[in-house]
């Protein structure tokens, strides 16, 4: 067991010691990666010095390995390669997959006795086309590519056609060729209608092909002094000379001196048809184009992250943010006041159609909205019945003031319209035609942004007012028209009102009546308030003074009006004027009682003052005479000169005898010629019968009537009073009567006492 | 002959230009470019197409076309030092700088025979300069430090472009030129003796507009701006490309537009901001320029400005 432990060891150490040997090894060979841009052959031809100068220079052995695109992308990957040599886009990509150390130096190509480190992109096609002549005529034609990631032999003619407005890779068919001879050799065989390869390529194959410049034809050529090469694009640094990291910071500067110390006239240099290395260039260029075309590796469209906008728009964001937020704001707040002003609304529509008064909403001249108390008022059910019609529909035909209802209406509206506000009084007819009195209220009602205004209209129903203002009118009629004086008065008596009648009986003008007593029986005086206080009325007659002084009779009734306590409160008095009335009294009451032609008192109140004559006589124990008297030969004087001297000799007669008797005398005329008289007082015989004897010369004295001279005479009958018997009037005048009849019987013209012939 | 047959020439395409605009709604930027590294961009800008329809490159030999077309009004824009701007100004057409194209450092210089070997040698000799251009200033400067009078030298105004041909033919001793006379005078033997690196951010290449033109088509001036930050963009990004591109421009070697290209510094956006802001350099160096241009005669008129630069025309950023 031990022993073959002891024999493991020595093994396990060669076989470390051998693998310490290989990987030195490796590391002195170093491997030189160069992309096959042209057929391997070639390029090993070419560069194969260039290694063989290296591993001089460098000391270690360089192994030249000429890889395609994808070869190489795998050797980088797998560490496998030193260095390499490729184009300026594909480094690109390599760098965009690892880490580099950067480039070493930029590749300067020769030709002839002129040099560049400038590359850039040729576009070509057979010389026979004549169809295809600028970038313009490259629409729809094939092209061919050595591949997508040759900087000169694709992405610099694509960026050229981009300027020019051809996005070839969208319209085009382009087939990728992997080498630029296969491309040249697909354009010369017609294959593809355009080639695109790298500047120097067209120059490096005519040197086998001296035809080449005659077969095809450089499309876009660029005029640029000092160029080596026909060229259709824009120009890049040439290719890169890359270490990758793992190499010996020793080595790459080894390679690095021995790559910058190449003259162009070495052997080395003219083989490889190069000048040399210069520099690392600026690639920003290339990396500036391939973000432009977006191809690898710039082909992905970059992340953006929120932040990254956020960062970028910082101001658009807070811009928007802050409108965002204001027009939420906004929209809430109009929201709300939306709701507020629904709620308002429905509110105000609450208590408008709730609102006891009758109101209403007018457009275009027709109820558009109206509440209960309308379509109550004017007895609708519904107020459907009311919508889409005017005032005019109901209403009657005329207003009371005779205005037709439908002109007046338009009157109205027409103001109303105007932006007044109306106010007026207005008759409605209901539904079951009976007519009510509103007060009616239009207003309009301007709306924002509404062309026609609404107008509110309002009805305030007055029918009772109207009826009892109808009522008041009439009353105030009565008091105005009456023809009896009408007054009120205060509880005291003082006249407050009184109407044109109190003041034409009075003849009081208005000033002189207010705030004084009405005219008052002059006994009581204001008495009759009492009286009209305590009994409710006072009626009399009485007489009074108009104010000018005439006398007036009134008859007056005043009435206590009493307040809502029963107490008194005001006096109305009417009175009419009765003045004339008492002088008719009087005048008929003459008529009775006295002769109209003598004026001398009749029969009637002849036997009246007998009786008072005869009562007194009795009370003063005095005498008096009853006289009857009848004129003699009257009728011949009658028939002779007719009545109208008959009347005037009565007259004569009549006047003649009154004055013989004394003034508490009476003497009446009986009728016709007959006359009879009381004598009062009488004294003695004597004196009797001196008034009788005047009595016969003054009837028997001449008198002139009617132009004559005519006499007559008279018969006198006379009785005196008492006498022994009990008599009375009218037996006392029978006594006279027969006296007289006496007296005519002896021969008239004469007095015969009663008393000589009966006893 | 040939210069009189040019002028003829631009004034005719210029008034075709004038004419054939006339019936355009919006009138093209016409402006006016010479050849100078500094001002390359531009060409470039022009051969990729990024130049729109609204700029008009009107290519002439030297400075002095611009000048001229900018005071006859045929130009609405140029390329000038800032010396020839503040020139501009002094007779009288109010211009704008709306852009700084190159700041010189080294591309401005007096090359002598090699016997010359100090500045204080130049007394008495012949020097070929175009007084009314820039380096009629580099001589100033030169002189200024040499410590010599301008009696004390014999100066023979040519234009810059005729350098070269006095030089070949002897009839000069030093040329104050510019890239590529410069280099060209250096191959023939020519030295060194001073050049504008030696007086850093003093002489400007810039971009200017007539004030016209900048209020009244301000658009096509952006786009001129544009389309020169663009090619510089190419210029610095592209290399490889752009010196073969201004090789064949200008007519001359590749390796000769890289060494051109040492000799100025091409400011980028930032710089520019930098550059024509109210406090900058260009505005200093304005001020202190048409003091001594007014000081030696170069110019009668003092120019009267209060700004000549307007960053505003400098775009946000480029595509």
């Amino acid at each position: 067991m031990k022993a073959r432990r002891c024999l493991l060891i020595p093994i396990l150490l060669v076989v470390i010691e051998c693998l310490t040997a290989t990987v030195a090894s490796a590391r002195e060979a170093l491997t030189f990666g160069i992309f096959a841009y042209r057929p391997d052959n070639i390029i090993r031809e070419r560069f194969e010095p260039l290694a063989r100068y290296l591993s001089r220079e460098v000391g270690a052995e360089v192994r030249l390995v000429v890889l395609s695109q994808d070869n190489m992308n795998r050797a980088v990957a797998a560490n496998e390669l030193d260095f390499f040599l490729t184009n300026p886009s594909h480094l690109l990509l390599i760098r965009s997959e690892r880490s580099l150390t950067g480039v070493l130096a930029t590749l300067v190509r020769r030709s002839g006795d002129q040099s560049t480190s400038s590359l850039g992109g040729v576009i070509f096609t057979g010389s026979q086309r004549q169809d295809i002549n600028s970038l313009e005529d490259l629409r729809s034609k094939s092209i061919a590519s050595p591949g997508m990631h040759f900087l000169g032999g694709y992405q610099t003619q694509v960026l050229e056609l981009q300027d020019a407005g051809i996005d070839i890779r969208k319209v085009n068919l382009i087939r990728f060729l992997g080498t630029h001879d296969r491309v040249v050799r697909a354009v010369l065989s017609g294959d593809a209608d355009v080639g695109f390869v790298r500047t120097s390529i067209l120059e490096q194959m005519a040197k086998a092909n001296p035809d080449l410049f005659a077969q095809i034809k450089i499309l876009n050529r660029q005029e640029l002094a000092g160029f080596p090469y026909v060229v259709s694009t824009r120009l890049y640094p040439e290719w890169p000379l890359v270490a990758l990291p793992h190499v010996n910071e020793r080595v790459v500067r080894r390679v690095a001196s021995a790559l910058f110390s190449i003259e162009p006239d070495d052997e080395v240099a003219v083989a490889a048809g190069i000048t040399g290395f210069s520099p690392p260039a600026d690639y920003q260029s290339v990396e500036y184009l391939a973000r432009t075309l977006r191809v690898a590796p710039f082909d992905q469209v970059p992340r953006v992250t929120w932040v990254d906008v956020l960062q970028h728009y910082r101001l658009w964001v807070f811009t928007v943010a802050v409108l965002v937020i204001l027009l939420l704001a906004s929209s809430l707040w109009l929201a709300r006041s939306r709701r507020q002003l629904a709620s308002e609304q429905k509110r105000l529509r609450q208590l408008v159609s709730g609102w006891p008064q009758p109101a209403l909403l007018i457009k275009g001249g027709v109820f558009v909205d109206t509440n209960r108390a309308a379509v109550d008022l004017l007895g609708y059910s519904a107020s459907v019945s009311i919508y889409g019609k005017d005032l005019a529909v109901f209403s009657p035909e005329f207003q009371p003031d005779g205005q037709i209802s439908r002109q007046k209406m338009e009157q109205i509206n027409t103001r109303v319209g105007d932006g007044h506000v109306e106010q007026f009084e207005w008759v409605l007819q209901r539904s079951d035609g009976s007519e009510v009195w509103v007060d009616v209220t239009m207003a309009p009602v301007h709306g924002e942004g509404e062309q026609e205004a609404f107008i509110l209209c309002s009805w305030y129903n007055i029918t009772r007012r109207k009826q009892a203002e109808q009522r008041q009118r009439l009353a105030a009629s009565v008091f105005e028209y009456a023809r009896e004086a009408i007054f009120i008065t205060d509880s005291y008596g003082m006249v407050i009102d009184a109407n044109d009648a109190y003041l034409a009986i009075t003849g009081r003008p208005r000033k002189r009546t207010i705030q004084r007593l009405p005219p008052l029986p002059l006994d009581e005086g204001s008495g009759v308030f009492s009286s009209a206080r305590a009994q409710g009325f006072w009626a009399g007659e009485f007489a009074s003074r108009r104010n000018n002084g005439e006398s007036l009779a009134l008859s007056m009734t005043i009435s206590s009006v009493r307040d809502d306590h029963g107490k008194v409160s005001h006096f109305v008095g009417i009175f009419s004027d009765i003045t004339r009335l008492k002088e008719q009294e009087q005048k008929l009451r003459i008529m009775a009682h006295y002769d109209a032609l003598t004026g001398l008192p009749n029969r009637v109140l002849f036997a009246d003052r007998l009786q008072q004559a005869m009562a007194l006589t009795r009370r003063q124990s005095g005498k008096l005479a009853v006289i009857y008297i009848d004129l003699d030969e009257f009728k011949p004087v009658n028939d002779a000169f007719g009545h109208e001297a008959g009347d005037q000799l009565l007259v004569e007669i009549a006047s003649r005898m009154r004055a013989v008797l004394r003034e508490e005398d009476t003497l009446a005329r009986l009728g016709g010629d007959e006359f009879a008289a009381i004598v009062m007082n009488v004294q003695d015989e004597a004196s009797l019968e001196s008034l009788l004897v005047r009595l016969l010369a003054r009837v028997a004295e001449p008198a002139w009537v009617v132009d004559h001279n005519v006499e007559v005479s008279a018969s006198i009958g006379c009785t005196l009073f008492p006498q022994t018997a009990d008599l009375d009037g009218d037996q006392l005048l029978r006594q006279a009567d027969q006296a007289m009849y006496q007296a005519k019987q002896t021969g008239r013209n004469r007095y015969v006492r009663f008393s000589d012939f009966s006893s | 002959m040939q210069r009189r047959d040019f002028l003829g020439l631009s004034i005719a395409t210029g008034l075709f230009a004038t004419g054939l605009s006339g019936c355009r709604t919006s009138d093209p930027l016409v402006f006016g470019i010479h050849p100078w590294i500094g001002y390359e961009p531009l060409y470039l800008a022009r051969d990729f197409g990024w130049l729109p329809a609204s700029v008009v490159l009107e290519s002439g030999p030297s400075s002095k076309d611009s000048m001229a077309g900018l005071l006859s009004g045929k130009l609405h824009g140029a390329a000038l030092t800032l010396d020839e701007t503040i020139r501009v100004w002094s007779e009288g057409t109010e211009v704008v700088v709306v852009a700084v194209a190159d700041v010189s450092a080294g591309a401005d210089a007096l090359i002598t025979r090699p016997h010359i070997t100090e500045l204080a040698e130049l007394q008495g000799k012949r020097i070929a300069v175009e007084v009314n251009g820039v380096s009629g200033i580099m001589l100033l400067k030169i002189l200024e430090l040499a410590g010599l009078a301008w009696s004390d030298v014999v100066p023979i105004d040519l234009p810059v472009s005729e350098h070269a041909g006095a030089w070949s033919r002897a009839e000069v001793d030093a040329s104050v030129c510019y890239e590529p006379t410069a280099m060209k005078l250096e191959r023939e033997g020519g030295v060194r003796l001073f050049d504008s690196s030696d007086i850093p951010e003093t002489i400007f290449d810039l971009l200017v507009v007539t004030r016209e033109a900048a209020d009244g088509n301000p658009d096509a001036v952006r786009d001129m701006v544009t389309a020169h930050f663009r090619g510089l963009q190419h210029l610095v990004r592209s290399m490889h490309d752009a010196v073969y591109r201004v090789a064949n421009h200008q007519g001359i070697r590749p390796e000769d537009v890289q060494s051109a290209l040492a000799t100025v510094m091409l400011p980028d956006l930032a710089a520019n901001q930098r550059y024509l802001s109210g406090a900058g350099r260009v505005e200093i160096m304005a001020r202190s320029l048409s003091k001594l241009m007014l000081r030696t005669g170069m110019i009668r008129n003092e120019p009267g400005f209060q700004r000549l630069c307007d960053p505003s025309f400098l775009p946000r950023s480029l595509p």
